[in-house]
């Protein structure tokens, strides 16, 4: 899994491409609350693009957990443009009740 | 080895109702068209061909009790829910057909829906018949006295003419029961509970029931993966769906069936049994979990061998 972080002023955005699994959880948690952090300390959303995943287990989708955990509600944590086996992953897990996922990342389109 | 599920319900047995009953038979009539069957035997192979399981069948509702058909010196049974009691009239039976009358038990915990069975297991009622208990916890037999008080049963305990032996084992611990090489590992439950691993003969079967699998301990799941490791069957608790599993039943002690795939898959298992259904969850409720669990393992897999998902219920039997 390769990891991206860019912040366009209004939000944060993470782009992490490959896929997470058992074997790169972890980078990507360690990553994700950086990120959180990150946004927290600039009080503006994080917006997850998922569109460079392949897919993510379980261990993923609890990370996103621990990082809504970390974020204690101080920002908004949003997922966005899920490949087609990322949105049935979504669904699967009810994580699309626990998060807001956005067909794309800009919200414009 | 075979294994018997005798019951596959989480916490609280369940009974259908009319309105289901109803809605079945009218989904069937339906599905029929007119057509005409000569006999209930044609009838019942339409059935079991042409419809899905929530309409000519149900998962049932009878609290977790499974049976491990090994050596037949003896009875294996893992858990005492309500399906206990229909194991036990079954197992009479096949007593008066001159099965030895020797029970092993295997305990995952002392929570009521795994032990509300005992006091109606005929078996323990008669002489002659030796019950050996096997549990990870100090206070197992406390449990069972305590349900059998006379606020809660009429019964007493030490009226059951069954000779009973508590045998208590440490996680890591490796013995033989009945035949089998059995070994258990603790889990995150209310007072703890115990999964096991039973082999013989190169199969291996593991029973891991009212275990939670928290995002804040991922780590530890590698023990858990080395317990279930080349397993035939795993037969695990897949209560909720991960979403709940981490919000509103977090810390109920339960997993969910994406983890239960995910454990399976590192462990290189090769058949997962879901078990331990939410009381709540009908029986269409019950078989979308199943296909949306076939669909997961499908999209995780990658290069791994396939890992076969199937959804355990009351009378179903497995041979590993």
């Amino acid at each position: 899994m390769d990891w991206r972080l860019r912040n366009d002023g209004a939000r944060l955005v993470a782009m992490p491409t490959g896929r997470v699994d058992e074997e790169s959880w972890k980078d990507f948690s360690a990553h994700l609350t950086s990120a959180v952090r990150e946004a927290v300390a600039a009080s503006i959303p994080l917006v997850i693009d998922l569109s460079g995943l392949d897919y993510m287990t379980s261990k993923g989708l609890r990370a996103l957990t621990l990082a809504k955990n970390e974020a204690k509600g101080a920002i908004m944590i949003r997922l966005a443009a899920p490949n087609e086996a990322m949105r049935r992953i979504l669904t699967i897990s009810r994580y699309n009740m626990l998060f807001p996922v956005d067909d794309d990342v800009d919200p414009a389109n | 080895m075979l294994v018997r599920f005798w019951g596959t319900r989480g916490s609280l047995p369940v009974a259908q109702r009319r309105d289901t009953t109803l809605a079945r038979i009218a989904r069937a009539l339906v599905a029929a068209k007119g057509r005409r069957f000569a006999n209930e035997a044609e009838a019942a192979e339409f059935a079991c061909d042409e419809l899905d399981f929530a309409t000519y069948g149900t998962y049932g509702g009878a609290t977790s009790c499974v049976e491990i058909v090994g050596d037949e010196d003896a009875f294996v049974v893992c858990d005492m829910g309500s399906g206990l009691r229909e194991f036990g009239v079954n197992a009479t039976r096949r007593c008066a057909e001159g099965h030895p009358r020797v029970y092993h038990f295997f305990l995952s915990h002392l929570h009521w829906d795994h032990i509300m069975g005992f006091p109606y297991f005929r078996p323990a009622y008669e002489s002659g018949v030796t019950i050996m208990i096997h549990t990870g916890h100090l206070d197992a037999e406390q449990a069972l006295r305590r349900q059998q008080e006379e606020i809660s049963f009429p019964v007493s305990f030490d009226e059951l003419r069954a000779r009973i032996e508590f045998v208590v084992h440490r996680p890591g611990e490796v013995f033989e029961a009945a035949g089998l090489r059995v070994s258990l590992i603790s889990q995150t439950h209310a007072h703890g509970s115990f999964g096991y691993r039973f082999e013989r003969l190169g199969r291996t079967v593991v029973y891991s029931t009212d275990s939670e699998h928290r995002p804040d301990d991922m780590d530890a799941e590698g023990g858990v993966e080395a317990f279930f490791a080349n397993a035939d069957l795993v037969i695990c608790d897949t209560m909720y769906s991960l979403g709940e599993s981490v919000s509103l039943k977090q810390d109920l002690g339960h997993s969910s069936n994406i983890v239960a795939v995910d454990l399976c898959q590192a462990a290189a298992a090769r058949r997962l049994a879901l078990f331990h259904h939410e009381p709540s969850y009908s029986d269409e409720d019950i078989q979308r979990m199943h296909d949306e669990t076939v669909r997961y393992e499908k999209i995780v897999r990658g290069g791994r061998p396939k890992l076969e998902v199937i959804c355990a219920y009351d009378g179903l039997e497995i041979e590993v």
